[in-house]
Protein backbone atom coordinates (compact mmCIF):
# COMPACT_ATOMS: atom_id res chain seq x y z
CA UNK A 1 0.00 0.00 0.00
CA UNK A 2 1.57 3.17 -0.60
CA UNK A 3 2.50 6.05 1.80
CA UNK A 4 -0.92 8.04 1.61
CA UNK A 5 -2.68 4.70 1.37
CA UNK A 6 -1.33 4.16 5.24
CA UNK A 7 -2.08 7.22 5.93
CA UNK A 8 -5.32 7.82 4.92
CA UNK A 9 -6.04 4.15 7.20
CA UNK A 10 -4.69 5.76 10.16
CA UNK A 11 -6.96 8.65 10.12
CA UNK A 12 -9.66 6.50 9.68
CA UNK A 13 -8.45 4.81 12.82
CA UNK A 14 -7.96 8.03 14.88
CA UNK A 15 -11.20 9.66 13.72
CA UNK A 16 -12.74 6.45 14.69
CA UNK A 17 -11.08 6.59 18.17
CA UNK A 18 -12.29 10.33 18.45
CA UNK A 19 -15.93 9.82 17.72
CA UNK A 20 -15.71 7.15 20.45
CA UNK A 21 -15.28 9.98 22.78
CA UNK A 22 -18.30 12.10 22.08
CA UNK A 23 -19.74 14.00 24.55
CA UNK A 24 -22.63 16.70 24.64
CA UNK A 25 -21.67 20.22 25.44
CA UNK A 26 -23.39 22.99 26.59
CA UNK A 27 -24.59 24.92 23.10
CA UNK A 28 -25.40 21.31 21.73
CA UNK A 29 -29.01 19.98 21.34
CA UNK A 30 -30.06 17.63 23.88
CA UNK A 31 -30.45 13.97 22.59
CA UNK A 32 -33.94 13.19 23.57
CA UNK A 33 -35.21 10.26 24.96
CA UNK A 34 -38.35 8.97 26.56
CA UNK A 35 -38.39 5.90 29.51
CA UNK A 36 -40.43 5.01 32.08
CA UNK A 37 -40.87 6.70 35.59
CA UNK A 38 -40.75 4.86 38.50
CA UNK A 39 -43.91 6.14 39.75
CA UNK A 40 -46.01 5.62 36.59
CA UNK A 41 -46.44 3.41 34.09
CA UNK A 42 -46.70 5.87 30.79
CA UNK A 43 -43.40 6.73 29.13
CA UNK A 44 -41.85 10.12 29.60
CA UNK A 45 -39.95 11.64 27.15
CA UNK A 46 -37.36 14.66 27.59
CA UNK A 47 -39.42 16.59 24.46
CA UNK A 48 -42.68 16.97 27.01
CA UNK A 49 -40.71 19.37 28.39
CA UNK A 50 -40.46 21.77 26.06
CA UNK A 51 -40.75 25.18 26.71
CA UNK A 52 -39.70 25.13 29.97
CA UNK A 53 -35.76 25.41 31.58
CA UNK A 54 -34.92 21.76 32.42
CA UNK A 55 -32.54 20.23 34.32
CA UNK A 56 -31.99 16.75 33.14
CA UNK A 57 -30.36 14.98 36.41
CA UNK A 58 -28.57 11.37 35.80
CA UNK A 59 -27.75 10.08 39.31
CA UNK A 60 -26.92 6.44 40.87
CA UNK A 61 -28.02 5.45 44.58
CA UNK A 62 -24.27 3.76 44.87
CA UNK A 63 -22.94 7.30 44.35
CA UNK A 64 -22.67 9.62 47.07
CA UNK A 65 -22.96 13.08 45.89
CA UNK A 66 -26.12 12.12 43.90
CA UNK A 67 -27.68 11.07 46.91
CA UNK A 68 -26.73 14.42 48.91
CA UNK A 69 -28.27 15.97 45.37
CA UNK A 70 -31.39 14.80 45.21
CA UNK A 71 -32.89 16.89 48.31
CA UNK A 72 -31.53 19.91 47.41
CA UNK A 73 -32.65 19.69 43.77
CA UNK A 74 -35.98 19.27 45.11
CA UNK A 75 -35.82 22.07 47.16
CA UNK A 76 -34.14 24.09 43.84
CA UNK A 77 -37.61 23.11 42.43
CA UNK A 78 -39.52 24.78 44.68
CA UNK A 79 -38.45 27.97 44.06
CA UNK A 80 -39.49 28.64 40.66
CA UNK A 81 -43.19 28.15 38.59
CA UNK A 82 -43.70 24.97 37.62
CA UNK A 83 -44.50 26.44 34.31
CA UNK A 84 -41.13 27.98 34.18
CA UNK A 85 -38.71 25.00 35.23
CA UNK A 86 -39.36 21.69 36.18
CA UNK A 87 -36.24 18.97 36.82
CA UNK A 88 -36.31 15.85 34.97
CA UNK A 89 -33.81 13.20 36.87
CA UNK A 90 -32.76 9.74 35.28
CA UNK A 91 -31.66 6.99 37.35
CA UNK A 92 -28.84 4.62 35.98
CA UNK A 93 -28.61 1.95 38.87
CA UNK A 94 -28.39 -1.56 36.91
CA UNK A 95 -31.03 -2.79 39.13
CA UNK A 96 -33.72 -0.14 39.60
CA UNK A 97 -34.69 -1.93 43.12
CA UNK A 98 -31.86 -0.06 44.67
CA UNK A 99 -33.39 3.43 43.39
CA UNK A 100 -36.89 2.69 44.47
CA UNK A 101 -35.15 2.00 48.25
CA UNK A 102 -33.17 5.09 48.57
CA UNK A 103 -36.51 7.26 46.43
CA UNK A 104 -38.58 5.76 49.10
CA UNK A 105 -36.69 6.86 51.55
CA UNK A 106 -35.61 10.18 49.85
CA UNK A 107 -38.63 10.52 48.37
CA UNK A 108 -38.50 13.90 45.67
CA UNK A 109 -41.44 15.43 43.87
CA UNK A 110 -39.71 15.40 40.79
CA UNK A 111 -40.28 12.97 38.02
CA UNK A 112 -37.08 10.32 37.81
CA UNK A 113 -36.61 8.26 34.95
CA UNK A 114 -35.43 4.26 34.74
CA UNK A 115 -32.73 3.57 32.68
CA UNK A 116 -30.57 0.82 34.17
CA UNK A 117 -29.32 -0.38 30.64
CA UNK A 118 -27.55 3.33 30.26
CA UNK A 119 -27.87 3.95 27.16
CA UNK A 120 -29.35 7.86 27.61
CA UNK A 121 -26.22 8.20 29.64
CA UNK A 122 -24.45 6.93 26.18
CA UNK A 123 -26.19 9.24 24.34
CA UNK A 124 -25.06 12.61 26.77
CA UNK A 125 -21.67 11.12 26.87
CA UNK A 126 -21.23 11.61 30.43
CA UNK A 127 -18.15 12.17 32.44
CA UNK A 128 -18.62 11.72 35.76
CA UNK A 129 -21.37 10.66 38.07
CA UNK A 130 -23.68 12.81 38.99
CA UNK A 131 -24.18 14.51 35.50
CA UNK A 132 -26.80 17.14 34.96
CA UNK A 133 -27.45 19.46 31.85
CA UNK A 134 -29.46 22.61 32.00
CA UNK A 135 -31.15 22.95 29.05
CA UNK A 136 -32.90 25.71 27.73
CA UNK A 137 -36.98 26.39 26.61
CA UNK A 138 -35.33 25.29 23.08
CA UNK A 139 -33.95 21.75 23.81
CA UNK A 140 -30.55 23.52 23.75
CA UNK A 141 -27.86 22.63 26.53
CA UNK A 142 -26.94 25.64 28.03
CA UNK A 143 -24.83 24.37 31.25
CA UNK A 144 -23.02 21.13 32.08
CA UNK A 145 -22.23 20.17 35.64
CA UNK A 146 -20.22 17.11 36.73
CA UNK A 147 -19.99 16.02 40.20
CA UNK A 148 -21.77 17.38 43.10
CA UNK A 149 -21.29 20.06 45.76
CA UNK A 150 -24.02 21.41 47.84
CA UNK A 151 -22.99 25.44 47.10
CA UNK A 152 -23.19 24.01 43.15
CA UNK A 153 -26.66 24.99 44.03
CA UNK A 154 -26.22 28.88 44.04
CA UNK A 155 -24.84 28.68 40.35
CA UNK A 156 -27.42 26.77 39.41
CA UNK A 157 -30.18 29.03 40.68
CA UNK A 158 -28.86 32.09 38.93
CA UNK A 159 -28.25 29.88 35.69
CA UNK A 160 -31.77 29.24 36.18
CA UNK A 161 -33.00 32.15 37.05
CA UNK A 162 -30.72 34.05 33.91
CA UNK A 163 -32.57 31.11 31.80
CA UNK A 164 -36.06 32.11 32.75
CA UNK A 165 -35.27 35.67 32.82
CA UNK A 166 -37.37 35.85 36.26
CA UNK A 167 -35.59 36.06 39.19
CA UNK A 168 -36.05 33.02 41.95
CA UNK A 169 -38.49 33.55 44.43
CA UNK A 170 -36.58 32.41 47.33
CA UNK A 171 -34.28 34.68 49.56
CA UNK B 1 17.79 -11.22 -1.29
CA UNK B 2 20.09 -8.84 -0.66
CA UNK B 3 20.61 -7.92 3.38
CA UNK B 4 20.29 -4.56 2.93
CA UNK B 5 17.26 -4.30 1.62
CA UNK B 6 14.29 -5.32 3.81
CA UNK B 7 11.57 -7.18 2.88
CA UNK B 8 8.42 -5.33 1.20
CA UNK B 9 6.11 -6.91 3.50
CA UNK B 10 7.55 -6.12 6.65
CA UNK B 11 6.87 -2.79 7.08
CA UNK B 12 3.07 -3.32 6.73
CA UNK B 13 3.20 -6.86 8.59
CA UNK B 14 5.06 -4.39 11.74
CA UNK B 15 2.48 -1.67 11.35
CA UNK B 16 -0.71 -4.18 11.41
CA UNK B 17 0.93 -6.43 14.35
CA UNK B 18 1.12 -2.78 15.94
CA UNK B 19 -2.66 -2.09 15.44
CA UNK B 20 -3.43 -5.32 16.30
CA UNK B 21 -1.46 -5.24 19.71
CA UNK B 22 -3.18 -1.44 20.42
CA UNK B 23 -6.60 -3.02 19.36
CA UNK B 24 -6.06 -4.67 22.96
CA UNK B 25 -5.84 -1.44 24.84
CA UNK B 26 -9.37 -0.52 23.11
CA UNK B 27 -11.74 -2.62 25.37
CA UNK B 28 -14.05 -0.44 26.64
CA UNK B 29 -13.70 0.90 29.73
CA UNK B 30 -15.77 1.29 32.35
CA UNK B 31 -18.40 4.06 32.44
CA UNK B 32 -18.95 6.60 34.94
CA UNK B 33 -22.34 5.28 35.00
CA UNK B 34 -21.28 1.53 35.39
CA UNK B 35 -19.61 1.86 38.61
CA UNK B 36 -22.14 0.80 40.99
CA UNK B 37 -20.72 -2.34 41.81
CA UNK B 38 -17.16 -0.94 42.18
CA UNK B 39 -18.93 1.55 44.78
CA UNK B 40 -19.97 -1.49 46.98
CA UNK B 41 -18.99 -1.13 50.69
CA UNK B 42 -17.40 -4.73 50.45
CA UNK B 43 -15.56 -3.81 47.03
CA UNK B 44 -13.23 -1.52 48.93
CA UNK B 45 -8.87 -2.10 49.45
CA UNK B 46 -10.38 -1.99 53.41
CA UNK B 47 -13.72 -2.87 53.98
CA UNK B 48 -13.10 -2.14 57.85
CA UNK B 49 -10.31 0.35 58.60
CA UNK B 50 -10.11 -0.57 62.43
CA UNK B 51 -9.39 -3.96 61.43
CA UNK B 52 -6.98 -3.20 58.77
CA UNK B 53 -5.36 -0.87 61.44
CA UNK B 54 -4.88 -3.37 64.32
CA UNK B 55 -3.84 -6.14 61.36
CA UNK B 56 -1.03 -3.64 60.04
CA UNK B 57 0.23 -3.28 63.33
CA UNK B 58 0.45 -6.57 64.28
CA UNK B 59 2.35 -7.37 61.04
CA UNK B 60 5.05 -4.86 61.14
CA UNK B 61 6.10 -5.30 65.14
CA UNK B 62 6.05 -9.12 64.55
CA UNK B 63 7.19 -9.04 61.11
CA UNK B 64 9.74 -6.46 61.47
CA UNK B 65 8.88 -4.94 57.87
CA UNK B 66 9.36 -1.07 56.99
CA UNK B 67 8.37 0.61 54.42
CA UNK B 68 4.59 1.68 53.53
CA UNK B 69 3.16 0.07 56.77
CA UNK B 70 5.44 2.04 59.21
CA UNK B 71 7.92 1.71 61.92
CA UNK B 72 9.56 -2.13 62.02
CA UNK B 73 9.80 -3.11 64.98
CA UNK B 74 11.79 -5.96 67.02
CA UNK B 75 9.74 -8.90 66.82
CA UNK B 76 8.25 -8.01 70.81
CA UNK B 77 4.98 -6.74 69.44
CA UNK B 78 5.31 -4.58 72.01
CA UNK B 79 5.52 -0.91 70.02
Amino acid sequence: MSAIGWRSALAAVLLAAASASFAVEPGAVAPGFRLAPFATANPVALADYKGKVVLVDFWASWCGPCRQSLPLYDKLRAEFSADDFDILAVNLDEDSADARTFLAEHPVKYTTLQNPQGDVAKAFGLKGMPSSYLIDQHGVVRERHIGFEPKDIDALRHEIAALIGKPTHAP
Amino acid sequence: MRPDRPIRWLRPALILGALVLLAGCATTPVQPWERGRLARWDMRWDPDPLQAAMTNHAYFSKEGTSGEIGAAGGGCGCN
